[in-house]
């Protein structure tokens, strides 16, 4: 099971994700699991002459948690039927990351798409480039689906295409560090304002006999996904921006000050012992148990994180005058993860409205655990959590938003060297100045922005 | 003597621990999440028998368990076959290619199945076999083919020619001598080959990762690993369950066939 | 008789079957493997023919050598280390009881049975820093300063890794080596012993030059075996820290996979396959050439 943290990770985010997605994406106010957009799309079956005849679409979705099995079993598996009498849909679980990504780029090698597909940054471009994902905007508009989104141009790739459709709320998606307060009282530690606090909080919870940090780092997950940027923003945040938009390299000073930072934290004994081989999962656990005092982890967690009795969370510390952190955030901002359909399928219109109701199913489910959903819409009269009450204000106050790099400028092999270098720079063996030699290599033969 | 004595105890605690994971598994399937944790090797304090229920509710172990043994079983039949065929026409039949096939052959002993997942899965797409069992069933018989036919080879080599000449004298063709005198004479060798191509094929990865990957065909190597990665995650009970439901029916054939197991090992051993 | 059987019919219909499933699955995939790897692919189309670049490039990357390192540090672990304590485990379970030697020879194999996976799984859970089996013992007996991140440390995760792998097919080489000696002739011994020859005496000349067939067996099983390492890795650190833990066969799944540089992967795949054909060529050419008559 630890065997691969990406996939497992980065499945796990794109359910999140799309969880979010879904929950923002919502404005069918209906909770009841009557999937909507299928009422349309019946009706338009034009292209079903035999009625009795039914069309077999395949389906990869994503495999990697809890939720995304209860979507299956609870929504999308009951009512896919009398949404569409016509279809005869097999489901391939697609595992997630690295696994899903490979077994996608085998099909996409060999011309065996599956006609509904999740898709994900990780592999997007493969496909764009073998013509195998469909632009789906003149689909949805004519459908009306793309209105149901609350910021349908969020949607768009940089192309101005669509190819995903799930969310649109994975703008709430960031990295944030989750506490128990009564362990930092019983080391006598309070919430840092400063880089140089958190690695002194740190330093005292660990006298105190309790791991600081837990976050996954098998694979390179946390420094890929979040930690680098914010190591890197939390003392310039426009440093930052311009790497996002390949207007500067890991030369640039503040990126190398960033994985310094990262350098630093290792070293002093940050995190849990072996977090270069952590994988998502048991993370988790380290935290929900009580074994770590901090979890550094995506928002996406927070519904699980508000669960838990005494369990708070805050942004991370400043390291410079250039940055506040009620002022900056990271944001995920893929539009690149969701369902998308083959451009090669046998069946466009029947895909399309699958890919629809799939998108709808998710929304549903994540309406009904009352997760991020509180964020968006205006039906929900129902009590917020205070801690998702307590992000919603911190989240919304944020003026700049630097998207997410890991998902808006990094081709596959750049994405998996920083994996690669991420792990390295865990195991506390790795000097910063390498990472970033390495990195600059390798992003000079990023081809992402061509 | 003494050093003899301390070797003794060496081996007798390596042997021991050879049988360590199969208590691991079983402890750690009935511990509840948390003990998992606390208490990596001792025995459950509490037993959560639970913990299997709820594995057999999202592990397809039965689907998963019958395609294992399609895939396993159809390799073995296959290659048994007409393995045994080609290495019967190569050590007995007057054929001008015979020491040039036998090479030929042998190179697929080199060839490690993991180096062509590729172009295995666009042949096996072209062949519009992608949807079957033989999917994997024959990309495996074509890597225990080697192995299969140069044990055979041997073995064929060192049986006396006079078995044929009798039945020849009889008026018996070519095709009932072999499966009347031949085939019941290599049995021996044959059950090596089971023994082998089943450890190879019932454990096998990567290759049913890609090709199995569809859930009606996954074996239980890419099921359970699906299981670690998308239930067990953290759950150590469940993790322990599933792993033990998985050995289970190897740890039973080894058990009760493991001196014949060994025969045959033996079998191939001399004759390679 | 030979002429009378082998008749063009009979011999297509006992040769064809089986050559032709070969060819078709066996050796007919590594043409497209050779032919991509002349050319710059990126898994769903060819960008044009590069020569003998994607070879060179791959030779230049550092994860390139480190994967190389890994894996004959995996081949000389099972050669020097696991060979030989499979000789002695086998020897060491001919000279017992009849009821101990039937207890080693089901634990020595009970390993080799269960799925890499399992296996790897549960060594995870050993190796785990904070409460596995290795940290907690040496804990218990005093050793803090030995306890280590086995798997993420630079220096010991290969070597953990491969001490899975050696534990995991010490027994079934053994049980090999094992059936070996028990078709040596006891008159052999027999003889040793009238001329006083001690244990020792007897193994090193008697028993391992009578095995010399056997163990070619297993040396040849046991360097391909590990030429080709990879499950473990996959299961246990996804080649890492970073690359730390990569085996050629897993640097040419990263290449090809997770970067989408097809033809570089299949370069490597080729100087894989390269190697094994000059081990398995020195091994049959160098080891045990005679064949022993009893």
């Amino acid at each position: 099971m630890k065997s691969n943290t990406r996939l497992f990770l980065t499945a796990f985010l794109a359910c999140t994700m799309m969880t979010a997605a879904a929950c923002s994406s919502t404005n069918a106010p209906s909770p009841s699991p009557s999937p909507s957009p299928s009422t349309g799309t019946t009706e338009q079956t034009n292209s079903g002459n035999t009625k009795e005849e039914k069309i077999k679409l395949r389906v990869m979705t994503l495999t990697t948690d809890e939720n995304r099995n209860n979507i299956m079993d609870q929504f999308i598996k009951p009512n896919l039927a009398e949404a569409f009498p016509n279809l005869e849909v097999e489901f391939e679980p697609g595992g997630g990351g690295e696994d899903m990504a490979n077994k996608i780029k085998t099909y996409n090698a060999s011309g065996d798409m599956p006609d509904v597909f999740w898709n994900d940054a990780g592999f997007f471009t493969s496909l764009n480039q073998a013509g195998n994902i469909m632009d789906l905007k003149p689909h949805i508009t004519e459908s009306g689906f793309l209105n149901k989104y609350k910021v349908p141009e969020a949607l768009e790739h940089f192309d101005g295409k669509i190819y995903s459709i799930a969310s649109g709320a994975d703008t709430y998606f960031t990295p944030v560090i989750f506490y128990h307060k009564d362990l930092f009282e019983q080391a006598g530690a309070e919430v840092p304002q400063t880089f140089d606090e958190l690695i002194e909080v740190s330093k005292k919870l660990k006298d105190n006999g309790i791991v600081p940090v837990a976050t996954p780092g098998k694979d390179g997950w946390a420094p890929k996904l979040f930690m680098l940027q914010q190591m890197v923003q939390i003392e310039d945040p426009e440093a930052m921006s311009k790497l996002v938009t390949n207007e500067t390299d890991f030369n640039d000073p503040a990126v190398v000050a960033g994985v310094e930072r990262m350098e630093r934290l290792v070293k002093e004994g940050v995190f849990a012992d072996g977090i270069a081989n952590l994988d998502y999962g048991p993370a988790m656990e380290m935290f929900t148990s009580k074994r770590s005092a901090m979890l550094w982890m995506f928002t996406w967690e927070l519904p699980n994180m508000a669960k838990i009795e005494g369990v708070d969370f805050f942004p991370f510390p400043s390291a410079g005058p250039a940055y506040d952190q009620n002022k900056v955030v990271q944001f995920w901002g893929s539009p690149l993860n969701g369902y998308a359909v083959s451009a090669k399928t046998a069946h466009p219109d029947e895909a399309v409205q699958l890919a629809e109701f799939l998108a709808m199913q998710d929304a549903l489910y994540f309406e009904s655990v009352g997760s991020a959903i509180a964020l968006e819409t205006g039906n929900t009269a129902s009590d917020l959590d205070p801690l998702m009450e307590k992000f919603l204000t911190w989240y919304n106050g944020a003026e700049v938003m630097i998207p997410s790099m890991a998902l808006n400028s990094l081709d596959a092999r750049m994405s998996s060297e920083m994996s690669t270098q991420g792990a390295r720079l865990l195991t506390g063996e790795y000097p910063a100045a390498d990472f970033i030699k390495v990195m600059n290599q390798e992003w000079e033969a990023n081809t992402w922005f061509d | 003597m003494k050093a003899s004595y301390v070797l003794r105890v060496f081996w007798i605690v390596m042997g021991c621990t050879f049988l360590f994971p199969f208590y691991w598994m079983i402890s750690t399937s009935l511990k509840s999440r948390s003990e998992a944790y606390e208490n990596q090797f001792g025995l459950p304090s509490t037993w959560e028998w639970q913990n299997y229920s709820e594995v057999l509710s999202k592990y397809d172990f039965l689907l998963y368990f019958k395609n294992s043994l399609i895939y396993t079983g159809g390799t073995i039949a296959i290659t048994l076959l007409v393995g045994t065929m080609l290495a019967y026409c190569l050590s007995r039949m007057s054929w001008k290619w015979n020491g040039m096939m036998l090479f030929y052959v042998s190179l697929g002993l080199i060839v490690p199945i993991e180096v062509v997942v590729i172009p295995l899965f666009q042949l096996v797409k072209s062949l519009h076999i992608n949807d079957t069992h033989f999917a994997l069933i024959l990309p495996y018989t074509g890597f225990s083919l080697a192995a299969c036919v140069l044990m055979l080879y041997a073995f064929l080599r060192s049986l006396p020619k006079e078995l044929e000449e009798a039945a020849c004298i009889d008026g018996t063709n070519v095709y009932q001598a072999f499966f009347r005198i031949i085939l019941p004479i290599v049995m021996p060798a044959l059950m090596t080959q089971t023994v082998l191509i089943f450890m190879r094929v019932w454990n096998e990865f990567p290759l049913a990762f890609i090709l199995g990957a569809r859930d009606q065909f996954r074996p239980l190597t890419v099921g359970l690993h699906s299981f670690f990665v998308s239930v067990g995650v953290s759950h150590w009970g469940l993790i322990g369950a599933a792993m033990l439901m998985t050995s289970l029916p190897t740890m039973m054939i080894y058990m009760i066939g493991n001196e014949k197991i060994e025969n045959a090992l033996t079998a191939g051993a001399i004759l390679k | 008789m030979n002429k009378y059987f082998s008749t063009r019919l009979s011999i297509t219909v006992f040769a064809a079957p089986a050559l032709i499933l070969f060819t078709l699955f066996c050796v007919y995939p590594l043409l497209p493997q050779l032919w991509m790897s002349f050319h710059n692919h990126n898994g769903f189309q060819n960008l044009g023919f590069v020569g003998l670049n994607n070879y060179w490039s791959v030779m230049q990357q550092s994860s390139f050598w480190v994967a190389h390192k890994n894996t004959y540090l995996i081949v000389g672990m099972s050669l020097l280390i696991g060979l030989p304590l499979s000789m002695i485990l086998a020897l060491f379970i001919d000279s017992q009881t009849p009821r101990l030697r039937r207890f080693f020879k089901t634990a020595a194999m009970f390993p080799a049975i269960l799925s890499v996976i399992v296996i790897s799984q549960i060594w995870v859970a050993f190796y785990e820093p904070n409460w596995g089996l290795f940290n907690t013992i040496l804990r218990a007996v005093g050793l803090d300063n030995l306890t280590r991140s086995w798997l993420t440390n630079s220096n010991t995760v290969m070597v953990s890794i491969g001490l899975t792998f050696l534990w995991q097919y010490i027994g079934l080489n053994a049980i090999l080596l094992y059936t070996g000696i028990k078709t040596i002739p006891k008159n052999y011994y027999e003889a040793a012993l009238i001329d006083g020859a001690t244990p020792f005496q007897v193994s090193t000349r008697i028993t391992i030059p009578l095995l010399q067939d056997v163990i070619k067996y297993v040396l040849i099983l046991s360097t391909l075996g590990s030429m080709a390492f990879y499950a473990h890795v996959r299961v246990m650190t996804a080649g890492g820290p970073g690359d730390l833990s990569r085996t050629v066969i897993y640097q040419m799944y990263y290449t090809a996979f997770d970067t989408s540089q097809f033809g570089k992967g299949t370069a490597i795949a080729v100087i894989f396959v390269v190697q094994c054909l000059l081990i398995s060529f020195l091994i049959q050419r160098f080891v045990a050439r005679e064949k022993v008559e009893f």
